[in-house]
């Protein structure tokens, strides 16, 4: 399947999802609420069978206000693959947990909780994965500050 | 050569003939401390690959100073080269794995994370700034990260440092080695004003016309 074909079989699994342009590989925006069921339909379709979740991270959209999150999905049988954003608010950070899918979600989310805050809905187990467990604020987001950092000199 | 230790060297030194017995001593357990430094594998980020890898495979072959045997317990290692970025996280693991080598242990700090926390020292919220907050550093190679040739000039420093500063009636003591002395008759200053005409001489910021020139220009050395 090619880049444009693959991209009109996943907008024709269902109208929540938009393209995106200038983006390296195929990409689509998802929303948030049913997240899980659109990825459930990614993973199963027969023709795109996406079993495979590769990169699960954040960014900081500090000017829009908004935390993005990003998915980029392998299909192991056809060999392509697929970059899935989703937008949150930047002030309450909530997203279903995608564990339920791909199992690998699982640490990946613990990851994107420690660092940047996001709170996932049903995850097992939300604690955080690199930092001690009674750290304050979650340092990946562009905003924090702590005692220990040093301001640059220069700006 | 277990007779002759730090507790029994005081006693030596009162016999007649002791000290210069003891120095000798001195010299030839400071030639095969030296000459036999065991590494202890800690690479945490990019230098490792440089300082552990480069240097110790078969085009820079840290073998030929005899230090290429890198063990991976603290316990077998007398020389902790730190290679790469230490965070917060990492520093009371360092502190333990220090504490666990044996004595007389040499700490060779590579690159500008472990000397000063290098490109993160500003606006970090985990990197330790310098290792030298948490153990005694001996020896720094700077650099981001250090060529294995500089990373040598760090280890025959530490050799030499060895082969001269120490002695059994002072253990744990170190004496920091000259290392570049300037030849008689010239200063420091000669050696700037000489570079800064260099500089004006050579600087690519010259008129287009004088680069046609600087083509067949060859250094002069
Ligand atoms: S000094 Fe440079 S190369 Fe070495 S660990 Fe730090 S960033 Fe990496």
């Amino acid at each position: 399947m090619n880049r444009t074909e693959l991209l009109s079989t996943v907008l024709s699994l269902s109208t929540e999802f938009s393209p995106r342009e200038k983006t390296d590989r195929p990409a689509v925006l998802a929303p948030v609420q049913g997240l899980t069921d659109l990825m459930l339909k990614l993973r199963d379709h027969s023709e795109l069978s996406f079993d495979m979740l590769t990169v699960a991270t954040a960014i900081d959209w500090i000017k829009e206000g908004k935390i993005e999150l990003v998915y980029i999905l392998i299909s192991s049988t056809f060999k392509h693959s697929l970059q899935v954003g989703a937008l949150l608010d930047r002030e309450k950070p909530v997203a279903p947990s995608l564990s339920s899918v791909w199992a690998i979600a699982e640490w990946q989310e613990r990851e994107i909780f420690d660092l940047f805050g996001v709170r996932y809905l049903n995850h097992p187990d939300l604690r955080r994965l690199l930092l001690e467990d009674d750290w304050n604020g979650h340092p990946l987001r562009k905003d924090y500050v702590d005692d220990f950092m040093l301001e640059r000199p220069w700006r | 050569m277990g007779l002759i230790n730090s507790q029994n060297a005081p006693m030596i030194e009162a016999f007649p003939g002791g000290p210069a017995f003891l120095t000798t001593i001195d010299t030839v357990i400071n030639w095969a401390r030296s000459n036999s430094l065991w590494p202890l594998t800690f690479g945490t980020s990019c230098c490792a690959i440089e300082v552990m890898m480069a240097a110790g495979a078969a085009n820079h072959d840290l073998a030929r100073f005899g230090a290429e045997v890198a063990r991976a317990s603290p316990r077998q290692a007398d020389l902790l080269v730190l290679a790469g970025t230490i965070v917060k996280r990492m520093g009371p693991t360092l502190q333990t794995l220090y504490a666990q080598m044996a004595e007389p242990k040499y700490v060779i700090a590579t690159g500008a994370c472990a000397i000063s926390g290098g490109p993160f020292i500003y606006q970090s919220y985990s990197t330790v700034r310098g290792a030298h907050e948490l153990i005694p550093v001996d020896v720094i190679v700077p650099g981001c990260p250090p060529r294995p040739e500089a990373f040598f000039y760090g280890l025959l420093t530490l050799q030499k440092m060895i082969r001269e500063g120490e002695s059994i009636r002072r253990p744990g003591e170190r004496r920091k080695p000259v290392l570049a002395a300037l030849p008689p008759g010239i200063t420091i200053d000669q050696i700037r004003q000489e570079l800064i005409l260099n500089l004006e001489e050579k600087s690519v910021t010259k008129p287009l016309n004088e680069h046609a020139k600087m083509e067949n220009l060859t250094w002069k050395i």
